[in-house]
């Protein structure tokens, strides 16, 4: 029956997370690789994690306010904790076993001294009744008797359906929600879950920030899954870092002093040898984990990249859907999927085992140390020196205290975990973005003369070299053509004005300003690039124009959607401009997508104005329409066209014969046509002759 | 006599099979589909928008574990081997902790002599034994080495000690190991239990038709697939086992308070009460907050997944200081709405906790009145023999102030445990709706054989418009037949590239049918539709990955001298043995490295090596030169002999080597035939068309 009622859902088991042609031995090696192209040499040494850690607190500048006051909260909360477990022993001693309240009599620790005044020669009942009034006040305002505040929602078991906790619940760090209850429990979480929040959210945006800003060349190898992965589910990592390397010793060794002062009022000798021998517990410690930190971080690092190769895969499949479904790839690309999820999750797996093999063995190192204790103390209750309640006493301390102290000495441990997460973060904050090779400060002012190419040559990163000694002059008020058989170089070229691309040698001069040495943004905001792929956002075409010139109004938006030809098919649309694209401007058709797309470009005004293949997915008619309008407008701005239609590179003022990245020809189209020979002339000839007469 | 029991059984075991096993199995199956049908139908109606607060909760939460258990299934053993593993350790420890802390407590600490097993584990000899297990010649035996009575000496209170530390080590170890096991194996039953779930979702949703695609972000898309179902990993602890051991431990703590007085249980039971209207009252609200989490966090995830795919316009734009902004706002969406659900479940425990600590200090306050007044206990009266609880005492009063404790925390959790799962229950809400999507394009019941030879490709009478209102054909008709070239021509959105999508299923007409030799394309297995056909799209979508890999996508038998072959008809052969590693160039994300023209001779050159009956090239010439372009299709007209072949064009020059052409406008083939009979109609929409291209000629020379 069972087998029935399966049998019609079978679950595909093609892949299992376990890894068959995988040793464990090989992931604890170095050296995996994943789909990284910039980040490969994820080793970090000791020091580089102690780096990394530390630079995480750059960002507590952020969120001072709400660091000290949970601070402060946290530290407050200690004091109740002082008096409550006292009670528990008045009520048994004089209310239950109704034992006379001589305030001076008692062993009691001396801060309960004022407590016990009020409460001598009281009857019993009426001690009762003051110490549950205490109670009730103290339930209300920090939880008495009713625990802490906090709230988690369920993880997964992998990293990233862990970090909505890191961030907003608290999870992971020594430092879950609050330890009051009641009114002082809920202000106290309230803010250490915004101190969390803000932290990350800074952390996101800086980085999210950069990532933006990447230089053309690093974008190309730059996959979205794994960006997102890093922006998502790494970041919460720095935050539980600073909590394990801040709070946790701090407040561990707030504890420890304090149920020191407790004990010494008890058992004074035994707590020395309690404490002398936890102390031993830190050194012993740090000295077994020296070794398996480097592989909690090596494993980690793993772990995480797994996880971002995992998103990548499957943030290209439903990007690309249509590409995947026209080619019937489905099962190739589930299959792709289904193997790095289980690689991904494997890798989850695996870094468990040196924690799991710390554990082991500090158990075991820890052992002595209990035993000795153990040894001791029974000594001394056989040979009648403690009672039998005393042995309880002192084991139970022992036990507890252990915890705290293999805490402190795991430390380093824990943060490993943490910082081979940060690193990936700060990896990414630490490449140059765009900007920051140029001067930023020196604004330029409006483009007025044009832009000049001095020896221009560019070299790709791989040696590939896609431009040579170039020296051009393009003036505003041009309309400009960039001509050339495919892969000569005229992308590389047209990426040169919006500095897109540096010059690997010679200079770019836009009004006699070398553009290296101008603020980057003053330049860009004169420029418009009009891409070859026209990739469109999932909002709403308004957005999306707005989102190249925010200050344009409707008007504006209508003109350059009227130029590009929009108008006719947004006016078919159920909410005209306010309409909302779909997944990546998918439905709408090609065509209609890079006319928006060149709307978009034109919507930004800009003194110049590059146009790569504007027109590949045009058909002919509304490719004049638009060339006629770029005339129309090209006074006062320099317009440069990337283009292979004759109908177009005729009308153009200057045409650049480019190949194999050199410049063949410059001129108009009478000129160059007027060289015989030239290799303008050939192109134009062969053009035509595949075109009617 | 042995023949008729064997008949007689035989007989039975019919009766058996027939009247009793056979209606029961089919009444059971016919059960557990209608069981499933319903799951479906409940989660079917899973949260699409953060706006629709879900209504009934038993029901659905019912549905939700019903629809996770096949994706526990092949773990089946392993769970039930974790669970009777643990259960036969609690039972391990409940043995070996009752003997040793006797052993050390009561012998050891205290001073007494040992039971015999105690003293046959600890390898002690008799005179470590108490008397009563002696006989009188043992007993004698021991007198004489001078351990009388029962009292152990010290020095045999430290044998005992030390090898109780032996076997404390030993078992340690033990633990250890187990604890190792314990945490390792049921990460990975659950790491798979999850998986099973991703990759039939990722399954799914590769098979669902672009139409439902399209109005879904892919970061949403993400965010369930790594969010929401991960969730599936905690439905068996946290709702089936966890309430379970609550609930056991609850039951048994009531019956101690009940034992105690009854008052202290009518009062811990009325305590339930507001705790219950609360949670009632709350849970909605805390189910809205929930959905509203998930919600936005998947919007956060799609915003920065859609950044990160434009990247470029954002850069050409000058846009990333509004692009931050847009982040900033999403990004406090989320967080907010992760504080919030978080504050509904905090304040609503804050309410709770109050009520339980009022009933616990409330009732202290009267038990600490009945141990000063010694009232008598309603512990019944054979209990003497085991505690001395008949009044209220020191003892009485530790034990049942413990037990309200424990009734009280156990309610308190459970109120907790409720909102936990509530979230739970939406994540995995939100993962099986993927899987319920029904799909719009669906294989046949009975598929028909995809020709081996195909005929003729036909669309009649085709209509189709969009999810969205937005008509795109109008009554299609077409034939193609192999051997030809056709090209499809029109204005841009005149629907030529909608057209082919319907070749290839990517979308089912809205009515009228496409037909390959004369079947309708319905009839078709999916796979072996796209199997036959072979495109080259006009957006040049490229893979992260090998150049051999981009081009063979899809084929993962591809051997390399077809790719080669392949991307010399499409010219990329010769910029592909300039690329760094050849074949084996990565080409960045999405193929980036390359120039668009480079691009398109790969896509081109994907579409040759999957040798199909039926190729669409879709503007497969815009980025190339003329030069190459003239190459390229050349090439292309000699392999394509005896295949059907689509193209789709703005470029005079590729559609002039076409053998038909077919001009759409406005959802219709206007004309059809070959270039020079439409150019021969006179104000006809092609010879118009034709001479639009000329304009630009003629505009120059006017020049």
């Amino acid at each position: 029956m069972v087998r029935k009622f399966i049998q019609k859902r079978q679950v595909d088991r093609t892949s299992d997370t376990t890894q068959k042609d995988h040793t464990i031995v090989s992931g604890f090696k170095a050296g995996a690789q994943f789909d990284d192209r910039i980040d490969t040499a994820p080793e970090i040494s000791h020091v580089e994690s102690l780096r990394i850690v530390l630079r995480g607190f750059k960002w507590l500048k952020y969120v001072k306010v709400l660091f000290a006051t949970r601070w402060a909260m946290r530290t407050v909360m200690i004091i109740p904790g002082l008096f409550l477990g006292w009670f528990a022993k008045i009520v048994i001693d004089h209310v239950i076993l109704q034992v006379p309240l001589v305030a001076d009599d008692v062993n009691f620790p001396p801060h309960m001294h004022w407590l016990l005044e009020i409460l001598e020669g009281r009857e019993p009942l009426n001690i009762a009744l003051i110490l549950l009034t205490i109670y009730v006040v103290g339930l209300v305002l920090i939880g008495t008797r009713a625990g802490g505040t906090g709230a988690g929602l369920y993880g997964g078991r992998d990293a990233a359906s862990n970090a909505e906790n890191a961030v907003s619940g608290n999870q992971g760090g020594a430092w879950t929600g609050s330890e009051a209850g009641g009114i002082w429990g809920i202000t106290e979480w309230w803010v250490s879950v915004r101190l969390s929040q803000r932290f990350i959210n800074r952390l996101r945006t800086d980085l999210f920030r950069r990532l933006i800003r990447a230089p053309m060349t690093r974008i190309d190898d730059q996959a979205v899954g794994d960006s997102l992965y890093r922006t998502l589910y790494d970041t919460p990592m720095v935050f539980t870092n600073i909590t394990e390397t801040v709070f946790s010793p701090f407040f561990i060794f707030v504890g420890l002093g304090l149920t020191f002062y407790q004990l010494w009022w008890t058992y004074s000798e035994a707590s020395m040898l309690i404490i002398g021998l936890m102390a031993l517990m830190i050194p012993i410690t740090i000295f077994t984990t020296i070794a398996p930190s480097k592989w909690i971080r090596r494993m980690t690092q793993n772990q995480r990249a797994a996880g971002a190769a995992t998103t990548n895969t499957l943030e290209e499949t439903m990007n690309n859907i249509s590409a995947v479904q026209s080619l019937g790839a489905m099962k190739t690309e589930k299959e792709r999927f289904a193997n790095r999820s289980a690689h991904a999750f494997w890798r989850a797996r695996i870094a468990m085992f040196p924690w799991l093999g710390v554990g082991i063995i500090l158990e075991i190192v820890g052992w002595p140390l209990g035993f000795y204790l153990a040894w001791h103390v029974t000594n001394m209750v056989i040979e009648g020196q403690l009672t039998v309640g005393d042995f309880g006493a002192l084991f139970g301390m022992y036990m507890g205290l252990r915890g705290s102290f293999q805490g402190l000495g795991r430390l380093w441990l824990n943060v490993q975990d943490q910082a081979a997460a940060a690193r990936r973060v700060f990896f990414f904050m630490d490449l140059v973005v765009d900007d920051e090779e140029h001067q930023p400060g020196n604004k330029l002012g409006p483009i007025e003369a044009g832009v000049q190419l001095e020896n221009v040559g560019f070299k790709y990163p791989n040696g590939h070299e896609a431009l040579k000694d170039i020296n051009l002059e393009l003036r505003i008020g041009e309309i400009v053509a960039i001509v050339g058989p495919t892969g000569c170089g005229k992308t590389s070229l047209a990426y040169l004005l919006p500095s897109f691309l540096k010059p690997t040698s010679g200079r770019v001069l836009v009004d006699d300003h070398d553009v290296m040495q101008i603020d980057l943004e003053s330049l860009r905001r004169q420029t418009s690039y009009i891409f070859q792929e026209h990739l469109l956002l999932s909002e709403s075409i308004r957005s999306n124009l707005s989102l190249a010139n925010p200050d344009a109004t409707e008007e504006d938006m209508v003109k350059a959607l009227e130029s590009a030809s929009c108008m006719e098919f947004i006016e078919e649309l159920p909410d005209g401009i306010d309409t909302v694209l779909g997944r990546s401007g998918d439905t709408l058709s090609v065509g209609q997508q890079q006319r928006l797309s060149i709307a978009r470009g034109l919507v930004r005004n800009a003194k110049i104005m590059v146009l790569d293949e504007p027109t590949a997915a045009l058909d002919p008619q509304t490719e004049n329409l638009l060339v006629r309008s770029l005339r129309s407008e090209a006074d006062d701005r320099l317009v440069v066209v990337i283009a292979h239609r004759l109908s177009t590179i005729r009308q153009a003022d200057k045409i650049v014969f480019l190949d194999e990245g050199e410049v063949k020809e410059v001129g108009s189209h009478e000129e160059l046509m007027s060289h015989e020979d030239g290799p303008y002339r050939e192109f134009v000839n062969l053009q035509s002759s595949t075109q009617p007469a | 006599m042995r023949n008729f029991f064997l008949a007689l059984g035989q007989f039975i075991h019919a009766l058996f099979i027939e009247y009793i096993s056979r209606p029961t199995t089919r009444r059971i199956n016919a059960w557990v589909s209608s069981l499933d049908k319903w799951a479906r139908q409940e989660t079917a109606r899973a949260l699409a928008d953060e706006n629709e607060a879900p209504e009934v909760t038993g029901k659905r939460m019912l549905s939700v574990i019903i629809r996770s258990v096949p994706y526990m299934r092949p773990m089946f053993i392993h769970i039930l081997a974790v669970f009777g593993f643990g259960f036969f350790l609690s039972l391990l420890f409940l043995a070996t902790g009752t003997i040793s802390s006797d052993l050390w407590d009561n012998k050891m600490m205290v001073n007494d002599k040992l039971q015999p097993a105690q003293a046959v584990v600890l390898f002690v000899d008799k005179t470590y034994l108490r008397s009563e297990f002696l006989d009188e010649q043992e007993l004698e035996e021991v007198r004489e080495l001078g351990f009388e009575g029962n009292k152990l000496t010290i020095d045999q209170r430290k044998t005992i000690r030390n090898r109780m530390l032996m076997w404390f080590f030993a078992g340690d170890i033990f633990g250890i190991i187990l604890a190792f096991a314990l945490s390792y194996y049921p990460s990975w039953i659950w790491q798979n239990v999850n998986h099973y779930l991703r990759v039939a979702m990722v399954e799914k949703l590769e098979y669902l038709s672009l139409t439902f695609h399209h109005s879904n972000r892919s970061g949403d898309a993400i965010y369930r697939i790594y969010q929401d179902s991960s969730m599936v990993v905690n439905v068996l602890d946290e709702v089936v086992v966890g309430p379970f051991n609550d609930l056991r431990e609850l039951f048994i703590a009531f019956a101690f308070v009940f034992a105690f007085d009854p008052i202290l249980g009518i009062v811990c039971i009325l305590s339930f009460i507001p705790m219950a209207v609360i949670t009632a009252y709350a849970t909605p609200i805390i189910r809205r907050l929930a959905v509203r989490n998930r919600v936005t966090n998947s919007n956060l995830t799609s915003r920065i997944q859609e950044t990160f795919a434009a990247l470029k316009v954002i850069k050409a734009n000058n846009a990333e200081s509004i692009v931050v902004d847009r982040f900033d706002v999403d990004a406090h969406k989320a967080l907010d709405a992760a504080l919030y659900v978080r504050f509904g479940m905090v304040a609503l425990s804050f309410i709770v906790a109050i009520i339980g600590g009022l009933v616990i200090i409330g009732l202290e306050y009267l038990l600490l009145t009945w141990v000063l007044e010694e009232r008598e206990t309603n512990v019944p009266g054979w209990a003497i023999v085991f505690v001395g609880f008949m009044v209220w005492n020191l003892a009485s009063y530790h034990s049942a102030n413990g037990r309200v404790g424990q009734v009280i925390g156990t309610g308190r959790g459970f109120v907790r445990l409720w909102c936990m799962l509530q979230d739970l229950f939406i994540g995995l809400e939100r993962a099986f709706y993927f899987l319920d999507v029904e799909p719009k394009v669906f294989d046949p019941e009975v598929p028909e054989q995809f020709p081996d030879n195909v005929q003729t490709v036909a669309w009649n009478d085709v209509h189709f418009e969009y999810e969205n209102g937005a008509k795109v054909l109008h009554g299609v008709d077409l034939t193609a037949q192999a051997g030809t070239i056709t090209a499809i021509v029109g204005v841009t959105g005149s629907g030529k590239s909608t057209l082919m999508s319907l070749l290839l299923r990517l979308y089912d007409p809205t009515s009228g049918s496409v037909t390959i030799n004369d079947v309708d394309i319905r009839d078709f297995l999916l796979d072996d539709i796209r199997r036959n056909h072979a495109i080259a799209m006009q957006k040049n979508v490229l893979f992260t990955g090998k150049v051999t890999d981009n081009v063979a996508f899809g084929l993962p038998d591809a051997d390399f001298d077809d790719v080669k072959r392949a991307c010399e008809i499409a010219c990329a052969d010769e910029f592909i043995t300039e690329l760094s590693d050849g074949y084996d160039t990565n080409l960045g994300e999405r193929g980036a490295k390359l120039s668009s023209g480079q691009r398109q001779r790969l896509t081109i050159a994907r579409a040759i090596v999957r040798d199909t009956p039926i190729l669409i090239l879709d503007e497969p010439t815009a980025s190339l030169d003329a030069k190459t372009e003239h190459r390229v299709l050349e090439n292309l007209a000699e392999w394509s002999k005896d295949r059907v072949v689509f193209l789709i064009t703005h470029r005079l020059s590729t559609i002039r080597n076409a053998d038909n052409i077919a001009f759409l406008e406005s959802g219709k083939v206007i004309e059809s035939g070959s270039h020079d009979d439409l150019l021969s109609v006179t104000d006809g929409r092609y010879r118009r068309f034709v001479e639009a291209e000329e304009v630009g000629l003629v505009d120059s020379q006017v020049q």
